[in-house]
């Protein structure tokens, strides 16, 4: 018998426990390390999607339905510029050149000018992922796989709560652009989805690609204002009470909307990812008022009429997010302050 | 051994058809092979469909708006498409069982196959798949092959197609210097209507809602923002369901319009709001 065969013993032991013990450092930094990836790849697609050139043709899958768009997305130093517009059959277009955002409805032979607000937010000031909203969503994934012949990562956007809808990407490892979107409820079944059959990426885009193919020559065209008229207005402030989990106010602005005289208050609110914005504008004597709830798109808007102003939230979120939000604006005496940009609308006696 | 139950057998044969029609209409199938499929999608109905439809399918998604598809196909397109089986799948844990499932061709999903057909035709496949519609078209007189060559989708093909342009560099981006020409106009006339700054300046609810998401989206993400406008210019999607939405919102609550709803050259009798976007 060795006299040091038990301390050998032990020493060895003692390694076999420092090398355990670093190979369980190096598992859990590479788990921490792939918890982290998901979140990354986020950040690449927001970043892909608002400073990229790009050209796609996608289809747009809605329950039973699918329909066939283009996109055409171009970023000149400040300037951005965007057309969507569909190829089956109604001829809508959108297009956004610079300030300017331009609604071609060729089915109502209407034509929608739109000023984006002077203070708005540049197109690549986005909210960011961060600890905030990681209280509302869970993000998920980060696996490779196939999809069009590309390698993918799938990332989802899961939310915790029934307020807000989740996100299932498909991101290309290449160029971090999502090749397939899907939006999904609170139990991940698909409310739509975008499928990108065609991107390139072309290092420039000439402004012809930007030209409507609809003659809106003889539509009606609506167009915003400029500037807000400076009105009689009271000094009121409107406000949400309440808020769902996870929402806060980021914008308090007044706007001129296309085809009204009158100026509007526009509220936004996010959590982050999916935002909410309540319009309030006064109600006009002689109409009726709006009141409920209305679907456009994955959009859902509710209605409602607080203090003889016309009240409508609006937002990619589920409906009752937007109806909690609506029902919770009133008008509060406050005077803003140092907020320069905001303009009440006008309060009518009744 | 599961492979050897005859519905497997069946099944990768109609796999391995599958990949052969694909191949064919990539133009990467030998002549001899091709006559071979050509013959057999004369006398296989079931295959013969399946081709129109991807065809149709790869036109459709290519498409510009020369590719109008008959009405009866698109809706044959759209049930193809709502067959789509992830489309259905839900929980996220699937995801990583398709794409385990996606290395193998042999259980590839149908979408993963109708993709194959979405990529931009290959330049030199652009004659060949051509070559291989004339030949369907001469020799089978079935409705949907009718259909498919008597829309202008060969056409369209052709015009996609670019030399050197292959399906793995579609992504890639291609630095060719293009002319930039002087600004274009939006099409806005010199003269236009403005509303009127009168008393009842509001347009009608259906714009107004239009309106509200143009505002609302700058105020999106870029995800939130897409899914927000599509809304608008997306129209398909909109019919029948904002139909439902505004006859649900109408019975809840009386006087509220859904946008879409309204045709044009007529005012609802519940637009009491003024009804300026309809132009005469």
């Amino acid at each position: 018998m060795r006299p040091d065969s038990p301390r050998a013993m032990r020493t060895h032991s003692r390694h076999s426990n420092v090398a355990r013990f670093a190979a369980l450092s190096l598992l859990l930094a590479a788990g921490i390390a792939l918890g982290a990836e998901p979140k990354e790849w986020l950040e690449r697609m927001n970043k892909a999607l608002t400073t990229r050139n790009y050209v796609g043709v996608f289809t747009h899958v809605r329950g039973t339905r699918a329909e066939t768009l283009r996109i055409i997305h171009r970023v000149r130093g400040r300037d951005v510029s965007e057309r969507l517009l569909s190829l089956d059959g109604s001829g809508r277009e959108f297009v956004r050149q610079g300030d300017e955002l331009t609604c071609y409805l060729p089915d109502k032979r209407t034509v929608l000018v739109e000023r984006r607000a002077p203070d708005g937010p540049l197109l690549g000031a986005l909210p960011a992922i961060d600890e905030g909203n990681s209280l509302v969503y869970e993000i998920r994934g980060g696996e490779r796989q196939r999809l069009l012949g590309r390698t993918t990562r799938v990332v989802a956007l899961h939310p915790r709560d029934e307020f807000r809808y989740g996100y299932r990407l498909w991101i290309d490892e290449e160029t971090s652009m999502p090749l397939k979107t899907q939006l999904c409820d609170k139990s991940g079944a698909v409310i739509e989805q975008i499928l990108f059959s065609s991107i390139d990426l072309p290092e420039r885009i000439p402004d012809s690609m930007f030209k409507p193919l609809v003659d809106a020559s003889g539509y009606t065209w609506l167009r915003a204002e400029r500037r807000v008229a400076s009105t009689n207005a009271s000094p009121a402030l409107w406000e949400a009470m309440r808020l769902p989990p996870g929402f806060r106010m980021t914008t308090r602005s007044t706007q001129a909307m296309p085809g009204s005289n009158e100026p509007v208050a526009h509220l936004v609110f996010t959590d982050g990812v999916a935002s909410v914005s309540v319009f309030v504008e006064p109600r006009k004597p002689d109409s009726k008022p709006t009141e409920g709830p209305t679907r456009v798109g994955s959009s859902s808007a509710f209605s409602t009429v607080v203090d003889d102003h016309q009240v409508t939230a609006i937002g990619e979120v589920p409906p009752n997010t937007v109806q909690f939000i609506a029902t919770q604006v009133k008008a509060t005496s406050k005077a803003p302050a140092n907020q320069s940009m905001s303009i009440a609308p006008p309060r009518r006696n009744k | 051994m599961n492979d050897e139950r005859p519905e497997v057998r069946q099944e990768s044969r109609q796999v391995e058809r599958d990949s052969q029609l694909s191949a064919m209409f990539d133009g990467e199938l030998a002549s001899a092979e091709c006559e071979l499929l050509a013959r057999r999608l004369v006398r296989d109905e079931a295959l013969r469909g399946q081709w129109s439809r991807y065809a149709l399918i790869g036109a459709a998604l290519r498409g510009e708006r020369g590719v109008k598809l008959h009405d009866k196909v698109a809706h044959r397109v759209q049930a193809a498409l709502s067959q789509e089986p992830t489309y259905g799948d839900a929980s996220t844990s699937d995801v990583a069982a398709n794409s385990t499932r996606s290395n193998s061709a042999a259980n590839a999903s149908l979408g993963d196959r109708w993709m194959r057909f979405a990529r931009p035709v290959v330049g030199a496949s652009v004659a060949a798949g051509v070559a291989a519609m004339s030949i369907l078209w001469l020799r089978t007189q079935g409705p949907d092959v009718h259909v498919l060559a008597s829309t202008p989708v060969t056409e369209s093909i052709v015009l996609q197609a670019e030399p050197g342009d292959t399906p793995t560099d579609t992504l890639i981006a291609q630095a060719v210097p293009q002319p930039e020409p002087a600004p274009v106009s939006n099409g806005e006339p010199e003269r236009y209507s403005t509303p009127a700054p009168s008393s009842q300046t509001s347009i009608a609810p259906p714009a107004r809602f239009a309106t509200y998401v143009v505002a609302h989206s700058e105020y999106s993400g870029p995800l939130a923002r897409r899914m927000a406008l599509l809304g608008i210019v997306g129209t398909e999607a909109q019919a029948d369901e904002l139909a439902e939405a505004d006859a649900a919102a109408a019975a809840a609550a009386p006087g509220t319009v859904a946008p879409g709803t309204v045709p044009p050259n007529t005012v609802p009798a519940n637009t009491a709001r003024g009804a300026v976007d309809n132009a005469p």
